[in-house]
């Protein structure tokens, strides 16, 4: 019984892991090449959240809502890139506290616009229900499709990063930033593509995710700080960093959270994750990177 | 004659390399001016004052100043961004509430004649927890509120510190540590009180436990000059700028930041124990980011990098959220937001930064003002040389 529920989890965590790369892939890119600390990374995802349900109201539904809130939410990183974030590239930690207001401000924002109360967003008809995937395991639809999701995320910025020109450039000004430079390349133009394109897919990853949390103001936060926490396992710079911190985050909160619970749970990833950066500082995949 | 102009040119060239190197005083006198009569307006507050709110938000404030002081320490004079340190000060607030908490019980029975906390009973205990005990001895709790933070952050120091992890990481580790302790305390809420705090206590607000609190503040206050401004503090400062260059140097980088951060938390905690004998609430809102980010906050709006910056940034900020968020509502948080970003854009060296700088601009123009007539002279000299080294010499026939 026990280690039949043990496997229940470990399924259940491939969700987890799903939506913990779903939040974690647009904040992988910003922070690795742009160097951006963008606090406001889960306020990105609740105002994406809220396209998604103004769009479901509207009578849409979650396929419609990602484009939208990509559309929506990256037009808002456009917004706070050009407005604050250029002028203050070159010092990291102020842009964790200038992002943060920019999160105070957006919240304050939507609480004005849509008020405090909760807002729930249904799944999709087509993905409603689940099946069985061994014995009497249910399994809903929907979290086959934000597995998909992640898969197609994690496939999207393979793509942009490894086979277009901007991605050339963006490698490039990743790897030496002054060379880049001299070759030609507008680095602020890079770091601005790359910041609208990680804002759009937080955007994407609050639609995925509203219709299986109620839709808040303050629901972003919290998917913030475990997205830095799996690129802190994970090691900034390098997108397999991002699949390999969030499975281990993503399984290991899952099981020791049914083992224990939620609290227990939590300490031990996270005195996981300290111990393992303690042995390696710059994520798992980060140390083996040349410099 | 030579002689003599060569004498003035050596003289000028020797001023000029003394560039008038600055040191400051331990206590700049405007400072030591400002300081005293805010102390005093504070410490006699007593005597003319009558509002009891004003009193007890003083004592609030001046807790809150400290810890922003504390972040000042390693933020500012580091470069080390704890978005954790409300960790350190909850901590030593928790454990002097939980005292007070637990004698309070003794002699104020709860409704069904328990002599323990009432958040223990309705959480199904019937009697304290054995290791809660020592608590109820409110020495053993200071000593507590004073020593495990600080231990704690000597661990945390140790394991990030000594591996050269800081910077981003550092907040990041910080940030989740400070979020799981909060989950821990809601959670265990038979022993801490959980989502509602410990509240209803018996706190002390009385003009003594102000002065002490005052004394606290100002010994917080010399300490901190006295090690930011010795060399320590220049080695410390270098490591702010450039790490690397320090370690180079042949300094323990990692055991620099240890010790400071141990530092910083000590004070964290003793304001955060002062803070909830005074207050009398103690919540895990004290032990949140939100909390330390907003300390961070008010140290860069007085002056990151000055010991004066945190309480000159604690008091407008939390003066002006006393006065306008009750006006503002909803916009004051939004005022906040936009706090964080103006001061970052615009006055990344806070009000005593600004002021501090224009105080020196003022004192290079004089002294360009007297270099530049001492040029005047040196060139004078140098014309009237030249003039007489052009009339033909009477001597020579």
């Amino acid at each position: 019984m026990f280690t039949q529920s043990i496997i229940t989890q470990f399924f259940n965590g491939f969700s987890v892991v799903a939506i913990l790369i779903i939040a974690a892939v647009g904040l992988a890119i910003i922070f690795g090449v742009a160097g951006v600390i963008n606090m406001a990374h889960g306020e990105f995802m609740m105002i994406g959240a809220y396209v998604a349900a103004v769009v479901d109201k509207l009578g849409g539904n979650t396929l419609l809502a990602i484009p939208v809130s990509f559309a929506v939410v990256g037009a808002l990183g456009l917004l706070v890139e050009r407005s604050i974030i250029r002028w203050i590239y070159h010092r990291p930690l102020e842009t964790l506290l200038a992002t943060w207001g920019v999160g105070i401000i957006l919240q304050t924002i939507v609480k004005l616009i849509f008020g405090p109360e909760l807002y729930y967003v249904g799944t999709p008809k087509f993905l409603a229900g689940g099946f069985r995937l061994i014995g009497r395991l249910p399994f809903p639809w929907y979290r086959l499709f934000l597995i998909i999701v992640a898969a197609a995320l994690m496939a999207l910025v393979f793509y942009v990063i490894f086979h277009t020109d901007l991605g050339l450039q963006v490698r490039a000004v990743r790897r030496n930033r002054a060379i880049a430079s001299c070759l030609g390349i507008d680095t602020a133009r890079v770091d601005m593509t790359i910041f609208v394109f990680g804002s759009g897919l937080a955007g994407v990853a609050g639609a995925v995710l509203a219709p299986i949390k109620s839709v808040s103001t303050t629901m972003g936060f919290p998917y913030a700080v475990d997205s830095y926490m799996v690129l802190v396992l994970g090691g900034v710079g390098n997108l397999w960093g991002v699949v390999a911190g969030a499975s281990l985050i993503g399984e290991a909160e899952t099981i020791l959270s049914f083992v224990f619970n939620n609290v227990i749970g939590e300490l031990l990833v996270f005195l996981f994750i300290v111990i393992v950066i303690r042995i390696v500082p710059k994520g798992i995949f980060g140390y083996y990177e040349r410099r | 004659m030579a002689s003599a102009s060569g004498s003035v040119l050596a003289k000028t060239i020797a001023n000029r390399s003394k560039r008038t190197i600055y040191r400051t005083p331990l206590i700049p006198r405007p400072v030591l001016v400002g300081g005293l009569f805010v102390i005093a307006l504070i410490g006699a507050y007593p005597y003319y004052g009558t509002n009891a709110y004003v009193l007890s938000l003083l004592g609030k404030f001046l807790c809150y100043a400290i810890f922003a002081l504390s972040i000042d320490l390693i933020w500012g004079f580091t470069g080390i961004l704890s978005l954790g340190q409300a960790v350190y000060f909850g901590l030593g607030a928790y454990f002097i509430a939980l005292s007070l908490k637990l004698n309070y019980a003794l002699t104020h029975p709860t409704r069904y004649g328990g002599k323990i906390p009432d958040f223990m009973e309705w959480n199904g205990l019937t009697s304290v927890p054995h290791f809660m005990q020592p608590l109820m001895n409110l020495k053993t709790a200071v000593v507590c509120a004073l020593i495990v933070p600080t231990l704690l952050a000597l661990l945390f120091g140790v394991i990030t510190f000594k591996r050269h992890i800081y910077g981003v990481y550092c907040a990041v580790i910080t940030l989740a540590e400070s979020l799981i302790l909060q989950e821990f305390i809601i959670e265990y809420q038979a022993y801490t009180g959980g989502f509602n705090g410990i509240t209803d206590y018996s706190n002390y607000v009385s003009p003594r436990f102000l002065w002490f609190i005052l004394a606290v503040a100002i010994i917080f206050f010399l300490g901190a000059r006295l090690l930011t401004h010795s060399k320590a503090g220049t080695v410390l400062k270098s490591i702010r700028d450039n790490d690397l260059r320090a370690e180079f140097l042949g300094y323990n980088v990692a055991n620099y930041r240890i010790f400071v951060f141990c530092v910083s938390s000590f004070m964290a905690a003793a304001a955060g124990a002062m803070y909830a004998a005074w207050v009398g609430l103690v919540s895990f809102l004290d032990t949140g980011p939100v909390f330390s980010i907003e300390a961070v906050i008010w140290t860069a709006v007085g002056g990151r990098g000055t010991i004066v910056g945190p309480f000159v940034g604690t008091f407008l900020v939390k003066g002006a959220e006393f006065f306008l968020s009750g006006v503002l509502a909803e916009w004051w948080q939004i005022l906040v937001g936009g706090l964080f970003i103006f001061v970052v854009l615009a006055m990344p060296d806070g009000i005593v930064g600004a002021v501090a700088r224009w105080g020196a601009r003022r004192r290079l123009a004089l002294d360009n003002i007297a270099r530049k007539d001492e040029l005047k002279k040196y060139y004078f000299q140098l014309r009237l040389r030249s003039e007489r080294s052009a009339q033909p010499e009477k001597e020579a026939p």
